[in-house]
């Protein structure tokens, strides 16, 4: 038996058991432990979730803060869209055969554990001070959890599905855009919306390295000018974006993938 | 069942960073690629060969492309002189002091966040509103980029240790915690059931029933977390850099050293293969052992 034997008991959802009202709770639990540690503590560094709301509209309405958060969005996104265009192509032939498998996985899981952002100096050296740096270390942060998916998602498929192709006399790149793309694709949604959460992560860390421009950057700028509710109102910012942008993804997944799902969406996820 | 077999895979953890590449790092293909060809056991030397094959091309390349004078070696320092480098920061003590303190942060910071991860992913086994608000917690909370609070930690904790350990915990934590949790819930409730009857406490049913149970895919969350926590410490000593492996390379960009640059970022990829390797190699103990 290998199905969650729990699942019996769960007939009648509690109140609490409703993920809005359990997200609410969470979050009036996190922001009352804010408050009652920023009161504690009584640093005028550390202000509590009310000062930070407040300086929030004012985040929001500066042109040049939301300019900062337009131009790190839109490097994101640029980043994304390479790194989706280089690294599904590739995972999907690591894939599905072994000679490129054999060849690129060694160097994969060599750079795997390296620190993406940590090559910011580097690449500024080589491409110059402007957004291409920092669009490409961004692009190089995701392609990793997308090869990873889409290579996972491409070895699974039924080699009935692609040999009748072959039999037909489907060349080997329309078999992997028109067979094995399609099959592959729920896994390589979740490489997806693994990867837009990455991509967050090192769009914010790239930035705080480098320093120019972007929420990074403002999020140490506000601490140097010591305004301090401006950086807590800055990470709220960035942490409703991850939220945001995770919900989103999955929201797109489950729509495109409702054919290949099987109902199982259980807590986690 | 093509099913039963993605139920434990690592998909089935929340969106975290890098649990998508959970497996890249482990040593084996995800899976079986089809056109396999028979790969018989007396073939290990071949395939150990190949493995090292094309890091070696890329190796021999970017060597050539040096010493043929197509790129500046201020942009880009050939691998024998980062070698070079490599050996001769190693005999000097300030090197081994950075290096000692990245890994005693790395170290600290990877027994708390595995701690806190089995303990509040057990949590979730002991009521439905535990359940509950642990569910809630990881939708929330695990898609924030946690580097952005970092200035927060620097605020209220100061630039030394504790801020750089904080900021770890909060990363390396998750992986764990989904682990844990997805492994605590696939336990076979007849064996719960079975203690409970003996007249064992729900309590006791965690630590003695399911604790033993999900240590394997526990394992498996620990080397995601092995790694994540070797990227952030690096990131966290670079950002406010006062000592450690990332200040290393902060002071070498601020000098435009280019060779003393790729040295840090050396030795942390080492750090964080020899991490994945050393929790394999349990993994594979705890396998065959029991």
């Amino acid at each position: 038996m290998n199905a969650p034997a729990a699942a019996p008991k769960r007939a009648k959802a509690l109140w609490y058991e409703n993920p809005v009202v359990a997200m609410a709770l969470v979050v009036l639990v996190l922001g009352a432990l804010w408050a009652l540690a920023a009161w504690r503590l009584g640093f005028s560094s550390f202000p509590g979730p009310v000062a930070a709301l407040r300086a929030l509209p004012g985040l929001l309405f500066d042109p040049q803060a939301l300019w900062a958060m337009a131009l790190s969005l839109g490097r994101m996104f640029i980043g994304y869209a390479w790194a989706a265009v280089f690294a599904i192509p590739l995972g999907l032939a690591m894939g599905r055969s072994r000679a490129v498998h054999e060849f690129l996985y060694p160097l994969v899981s060599l750079v795997y554990p390296m620190p993406k952002a940590a090559l910011m100096p580097i690449l500024m050296l080589w491409f110059g001070l402007g957004s291409f740096s920092k669009i490409f270390v961004i692009a190089m942060g995701v392609s990793l959890p997308l090869l990873y998916h889409s290579c996972l998602g491409a070895s699974r498929i039924e080699n009935k599905l692609v040999w009748t192709a072959q039999a037909m006399g489907m060349g080997a790149v329309s078999r992997l855009f028109r067979i094995v793309l399609p099959a592959a694709l729920p896994e390589i949604l979740i490489g997806c919306r693994v990867g837009v959460v990455m991509a967050l992560i090192v769009m914010v860390s790239s930035e705080m390295i480098a320093r120019q421009e972007g929420v990074g950057n403002l999020l140490f700028t506000s601490m140097d000018m010591a305004q301090y509710d401006s950086v807590y109102a800055v990470i709220l910012i960035l942490a409703v974006m991850g939220v945001v942008l995770n919900w989103l993804f999955e929201r797109v997944r489950r729509r495109l993938t409702r054919w290949a799902e099987s109902g199982d969406d259980v807590a986690i996820r | 069942m093509p099913e039963s077999t993605r139920t434990m895979a690592f998909r089935d953890l929340p969106g975290k960073q890098e649990n998508g590449s959970a497996s890249i790092g482990n040593g084996k293909p995800p899976a079986a690629p089809v056109s396999s060809p028979g790969r018989g056991p007396g073939r290990g030397a071949a395939a150990s060969l190949k493995r090292f094959l094309s890091p070696l091309l890329v190796l021999v390349l970017w060597e050539l492309v040096c010493r043929l004078g197509w790129i500046e070696p201020q942009l880009l320092p050939a691998p024998s002189s980062v070698m070079g480098r490599l050996v001769e920061a190693a005999s000097g003590a300030e090197f081994w002091h950075d290096f000692g303190i990245t890994l005693y942060r790395l170290v600290l910071s990877l027994c708390i966040a595995i701690v806190l991860g089995v303990v509040l992913g057990l949590t979730a086994q002991l009521s439905r509103l535990s359940a509950a608000m642990l569910d809630a917690f990881v939708r929330l909370i695990a898609p924030i980029p946690k580097i952005a609070l970092y200035p927060a930690l620097i605020l209220i904790l100061g630039f030394e240790n504790s801020s750089k350990v904080a900021l770890v915990v909060a990363d390396a934590t998750f992986p764990v915690l989904m682990a844990t949790w997805a492994a605590a819930r696939s336990v076979d409730q007849k064996l719960i059931w079975s203690a409970r009857a003996a007249g064992t406490s729900r309590a006791n049913c965690l630590w003695k029933v399911t604790f033993p149970a999900i240590v394997p895919t526990v394992l498996a969350g620990v080397r995601v977390s092995g790694v994540i926590a070797c990227v952030v410490v690096f990131l966290a000593e670079m950002i406010a850099s006062t000592d450690g492996l990332g200040h290393m390379l902060t002071v070498a960009a601020r000098a435009y050293k280019t060779v003393d640059m790729f040295v840090p970022l050396v030795w942390i990829c080492a750090v964080g293969l020899g991490l994945n390797a050393l929790i394999g190699y349990v993994q594979r103990k705890l396998d065959h052992g029991g």
